[in-house]
C-alpha cells in the first residue's frame, strides 16, 4: 500500500492526540512509514482539534491535501463539517453522533446547525457518510471514555483502514493500563460489529 | 519506574516519536550535559522529554530558565566549560536570547553548542510568524533544518560534533509540523563523552570588549568561510540530478525542512519525481555553492519551495548572478508560493501543476454551504483569570470609565474574546508593563492604565518594566494573574512554584516580596484569591483608585492543574446547582461571565450547570444577582 491518509477531528479533550498515537503505532507494527501532524498548545483550549495521519510505503510529509483524504474520523458532528474540504467524493466519513455546542455562539448570534442539515450537506460532499452513536454505545458498555476505541473498531468493521485487526488491538492496549484492557477489548469488538452492521448504510 | 521507549539503550529499534521527542533523543545521543530554555509552543516537549530521560541519565543538567536569554546564557556557560549544551526556545524566544547570541557567536563554541529555534508558520500558537533563518545570516552562524523526525534526531546529534569541529554555534531551526508531528524513528547509540570539564580562563576569548571583539570577529568570518567551503560535503545536503525535460523544460527544485517532504509527496502525486532535479538542503546557511552550480547547470527553471521569507530564493539569485547564470536561468519562489502562513498540502499540488502545465482539479464546493459556528479556544471552566477579568469589568462599569488594559502573552489573551473583552494590547513577553509605562505618560487620568500579565510572564521580563515604572513614576496598576503555572505551554513550573524541571525542590520566589524589592510601596500591593469574587472586586476598586505604581496580585492555582490534583487525591469538587425557581433567565452569568459550564435553556429561559464541565470554583454564585446559584451540600 503506497499511501493512506486519515484526518481525525474533534474537540480538545476528546482524545484526538491519543488516537493519533495509537494509529501511528499500529501502522509502525505493520512496517509502514508513518507521518502525523497534530494540534498542540493554544488551540487545544476547548477549541477544534485536528490530527493528520499518513502511512504507507510512499509517504514523506505529514499534511494531506484538500480533497484527498481516504478517511475522516470525527469525534464530534460539526467538526466533520468544518473540515469537509479535505474530503472528496470517495472519502469515507465515520462520525460520532456527539454534539458539543461551541461556547458563546448564541452571543455571537450563531446557531449550531440541525443534524438533518448536516446530513444533507455532507451527502453532497461524499457518498460514504457513516454515523455512529459512540458515546451511547460506550456508556452502555460501562465506560463513556471507550468511545475512541469503539470508533477505531468501527473503522475495522467498515473495512476502511488498511490495518489488521490484531495490530490495531495491540496498539490500543499498549496505550492503556492493564486494568482497562477488558473493557476496551469489549469496546473494540463492539465497534467492529457496529462497523460491519454499518456497511452499506451510508447516507441513509 | 517504567522506562519510556525514547530513553531506552536500544540502538536500531524503530519506534514512533513526536518530532520534539526525536530532537530530545538526538540531544541525548550526542552526549549533551546542559539543556536550558523557556517553555513555548511548539518547542516545549524537547526539554520535557529530556527531563523524562534525566531519570535514567542522571548526568543531564536541565532547567527551565526564567527567560530565553538566561536559558541561552546557561547553555553557553556550559559550552565555555567544555560540555555539550543546548538552548531550546520558540522563534520569538530567540529575540529575547539574541542579545547574548549575537556576541556569543564571536567567541564561538568550546563544548558543542546548539540553539534550537522552533518557528511557527501560520501562528498556531504565536504572536507572529518570523523566519529565524535570518538569525543565522545575521550572526554569521550556520543554520540546520531537518525535514523529518528521523532526520531531526540524526542531524542534531551531528550538530554537536560539527559545532566542536568548527568551534561555531549552530542554529537548529524547525517548524511546528516537524515539532508536533509523529513519525517512525530508529534509535541510535547514546554517546558518553569522556573529557575534562570546567572553565578555561581564556580572557582573550570570553571577554568580548572592543579590542578582543575586533579579533574575534575576524575568527568568526574565517569560521564561516571554512563552513561555507565544506558545505558541499554536508551530510544532510543532497542533489538528485535528472536530465529529463517536462514540456521541453528542465526543472530544478530547491527545498529544506517540512516543505521538502511535502514537495516529494507532490512530485510523487504527479509521477514526476524522477523527471526533475532536486536540491535538498539540511544546511540552509551557508549555501553549498558547488551543488548549486551543478543544479543551475542542469536546469532551465529553478523553483525554490520555502515557507515565509524568500531566504533560499535570495541566496539562489545571488549565486546565479555571481556565477553568470542570471540571464539563462529563471528562478521562481515567492512569485509562485505565498510569503505568509503554512503551506497546506494542496498549495504544493496547485502551484506545481500551474507552473509545469499539469492539470489540478480543485474539489468542488457544495452549492449550499453550511455555516459552522467557530469553536475558539477559550478560558477553561474554573479559570481564575475569568473571575479577575469579570471583577475588573465590574469596577470599570461602576466607575463609568474605560480602563486601558495593556496585556501580555499567556492564557489570559483569550480574554480578548466575548464576553470578557478584557485586554487591549498584546505584543510580547512582559510588554504589558512596558507599554503601560508609555501609555500612562499621556493618557487622561479618567482612564486608569493597567498592565495585566501572568506570573511566569512577570518573572520572564515584567520585572525590569516594573522597576522602570517605579523609577520614572509612571502611574500604572500592574495586575499579576498568579495561577502558579506556565499553563498555555503545558503547565510548566516557574520561580513562583519553586519546583524545577526535574521535579526537585528549588527555591520559591514570593511575588509580593519580589515586587516590594522592585520598589513598590507595601501599602500599594494587594493580594486576593481570584475565586473570592466580592473581595476581588472591592480590593481592585481600591487599587485602581489609588495613585502611583501599584501591584494587584490575583491568585488561584490554574484550574486544570487543580482538578488534576483533585483527581489524584480523589477529592470531589463542590457541586454547584441553579435553583430553577429563583433563576429569572436574566442571562448575566451566561452573557457577562461566560463560563462553559453555564447552559441556557432557550425554551425554559433558565440557566443550568453542566456538572461534567463545572470545576466547582463557586465564582458564578457571586455573579448571580438573584442568588439562584448555590452549592449543593451532601
Amino acid at each position: 500500500m503506497k499511501s493512506y491518509s486519515l484526518l481525525n477531528v474533534g474537540v480538545g479533550g476528546q482524545g484526538v492526540i491519543r488516537t493519533a498515537q495509537i494509529l501511528s503505532y499500529a501502522a509502525l507494527l505493520e512496517d509502514y512509514k508513518v507521518r502525523t501532524a497534530e494540534t498542540h498548545g493554544m488551540a487545544q483550549r476547548g477549541g477544534s482539534v485536528a490530527s493528520f495521519l499518513r502511512f504507507g510505503t510512499e509517504v514523506e510529509g505529514p499534511l494531506i491535501p484538500r480533497g484527498k483524504t481516504n478517511t475522516i474520523l470525527a469525534f464530534e458532528v460539526s467538526e466533520a463539517v468544518r473540515i469537509f474540504n479535505y474530503a472528496g467524493p470517495e472519502t469515507v466519513f465515520l462520525i460520532n453522533e456527539n454534539i458539543q455546542i461551541p461556547p458563546m455562539i448564541h452571543q455571537m448570534g450563531m446557531d449550531y446547525p440541525k443534524l438533518t442539515e448536516i446530513r444533507t450537506f455532507l451527502k453532497e460532499v461524499s457518498e460514504h457518510i457513516y454515523f455512529i452513536e459512540g458515546i451511547e454505545i460506550a456508556t452502555s458498555l460501562g465506560n463513556a471514555r471507550t468511545m475512541n476505541v469503539i470508533m477505531l473498531g468501527a473503522l475495522i468493521g467498515l473495512d476502511v483502514i488498511p490495518l489488521k485487526k490484531g495490530t490495531l488491538e495491540k496498539a490500543i492496549f499498549s496505550y492503556l493500563p492493564s486494568n482497562l484492557h477488558d473493557i476496551n477489548k469489549k469496546a473494540f469488538e463492539t465497534g467492529i460489529e457496529k462497523g460491519i452492521e454499518l456497511r452499506g448504510s451510508s447516507n441513509d | 519506574m517504567i522506562r519510556p521507549e525514547f530513553a531506552e539503550e536500544n540502538p536500531g529499534k524503530k519506534i514512533i516519536m513526536l518530532g520534539n521527542e526525536a530532537i530530545a533523543r538526538g540531544i541525548l545521543e550526542a552526549g549533551v550535559v546542559i539543556g536550558a530554555g523557556y517553555p513555548g509552543t511548539p518547542s516545549s516537549e524537547i526539554l520535557l522529554t529530556l527531563a523524562e530521560m534525566q531519570k535514567f541519565y542522571p548526568y543531564l543538567k536541565l532547567e527551565w530558565s526564567v527567560n530565553e536569554k538566561v536559558g541561552f546564557e546557561v547553555a553557553y556557560g556550559g559550552s565555555m566549560s567544555n560540555v555539550r549544551s543546548v538552548a531550546v526556545m520558540k522563534h520569538v524566544g530567540v529575540n529575547v536570547a539574541s542579545d547574548a547570541f549575537m556576541t556569543a557567536c564571536y567567541a564561538g563554541a568550546r563544548g558543542g553548542m546548539v540553539l534550537i529555534s522552533a518557528d511557527d508558520p501560520n501562528c498556531y500558537s504565536s504572536q507572529n510568524e518570523q523566519d529565524n533563518r535570518y538569525f543565522g545570516l545575521h550572526a554569521l552562524v550556520p543554520v540546520f533544518e531537518p525535514s523529518t523526525p528521523q532526520e531531526a534526531k540524526d542531524m542534531i546529534k551531528y550538530a554537536f560534533d560539527f559545532s566542536e569541529e568548527y568551534q561555531s554555534l549552530v542554529l537548529f531551526r524547525t517548524t511546528t509540523r516537524l515539532n508536533h508531528g509523529r513519525a517512525d524513528v530508529i534509535l541510535g547509540e547514546v554517546k558518553v563523552i569522556d573529557r575534562d570539564y570546567g572553565f578555561d580562563w581564556d580572557r582573550s576569548r570570553w571577554v568580548c570588549l572592543p579590542s578582543h571583539s575586533r579579533i574575534l570577529r575576524l575568527r568568526l568570518l574565517e569560521r564561516l568561510e571554512e563552513i561555507s567551503n565544506d558545505a558541499d560535503e554536508f551530510p544532510f545536503n543532497s542533489l538528485k540530478l535528472s536530465g529529463e525535460k517536462i514540456n521541453g523544460i528542465r526543472y530544478g527544485f530547491v527545498a529544506a525542512g517540512v516543505p521538502y517532504s511535502q514537495l516529494l509527496d507532490a512530485l510523487n502525486y504527479y509521477g514526476i519525481i524522477d523527471k526533475v532535479t532536486i536540491l535538498k538542503l539540511g544546511l540552509v546557511y551557508p549555501p553549498p555553492k558547488e551543488l548549486i552550480k551543478k543544479l543551475f547547470a542542469s536546469s532551465d527553471e529553478i523553483i525554490v519551495v520555502e515557507e515565509l521569507e524568500p531566504f533560499l530564493e535570495n541566496i539562489m539569485k545571488q549565486i546565479a548572478f555571481e556565477e553568470g547564470y542570471s540571464k539563462e536561468l529563471t528562478i521562481h519562489g515567492k512569485d509562485i508560493f505565498p510569503q505568509n502562513g503554512e503551506f497546506s498540502g494542496e498549495i504544493y499540488l496547485e502551484n506545481i501543476a500551474r507552473l509545469i502545465g499539469l492539470s489540478y482539479k480543485k474539489v468542488p464546493v457544495p452549492e449550499n454551504m453550511l455555516i459552522i459556528p467557530p469553536r475558539l479556544p477559550i478560558l477553561c471552566p474554573g479559570c481564575g483569570h475569568r473571575s479577575t477579568f469579570y471583577a475588573i469589568k465590574q469596577v470599570e462599569n461602576r466607575m463609568k470609565t474605560k480602563f486601558v488594559n495593556s496585556s501580555d502573552i499567556g492564557c489570559y489573551t483569550l480574554a480578548v474574546y466575548k464576553p470578557l473583552e478584557g485586554i487591549d494590547t498584546e505584543v510580547c513577553m512582559g510588554g504589558s508593563i512596558g507599554l503601560a509605562n508609555g501609555i500612562a505618560k499621556v493618557q487622561s487620568s479618567d482612564n486608569p492604565v493597567l498592565a495585566i500579565l501572568g506570573d511566569s510572564t512577570f518573572f520572564h521580563s515584567g520585572i525590569p518594566a516594573l522597576i522602570n515604572a517605579v523609577f520614572n513614576k509612571n502611574n500604572i496598576l500592574v495586575v499579576i494573574l498568579d495561577n502558579r503555572s506556565t499553563s498555555m505551554t503545558g503547565f510548566q513550573d516557574n520561580p513562583g512554584t519553586g519546583i524545577t524541571i526535574t521535579n526537585e525542590p528549588g527555591t520559591r520566589v514570593v511575588l509580593e516580596e519580589l515586587v516590594k524589592g522592585c520598589g513598590v510601596s507595601p501599602e500599594k500591593i494587594w493580594v486576593v484569591d481570584a475565586y473570592k469574587l466580592n473581595e476581588t472586586i472591592e480590593k481592585f476598586e481600591e487599587a485602581v483608585k489609588a495613585e502611583g505604581v501599584r501591584v494587584f496580585i490575583s491568585r488561584h492555582l490554574c484550574s486544570l492543574v487543580e482538578s488534576k490534583q483533585f483527581r489524584a487525591q480523589q477529592k470531589i469538587p463542590p457541586s454547584i446547582m441553579v435553583d430553577q425557581e429563583k433563576c429569572i433567565g436574566c442571562m448575566i452569568c451566561v452573557n457577562n461571565f461566560g463560563c462553559q459550564a453555564l447552559n441556557f435553556n432557550k425554551a425554559e429561559k433558565k440557566v443550568s450547570i453542566e456538572s461534567s464541565v463545572c470545576r466547582g470554583c463557586k465564582v458564578c454564585i457571586d455573579v448571580c444577582p438573584q442568588d439562584a446559584i448555590y452549592e449543593e451540600m451532601e
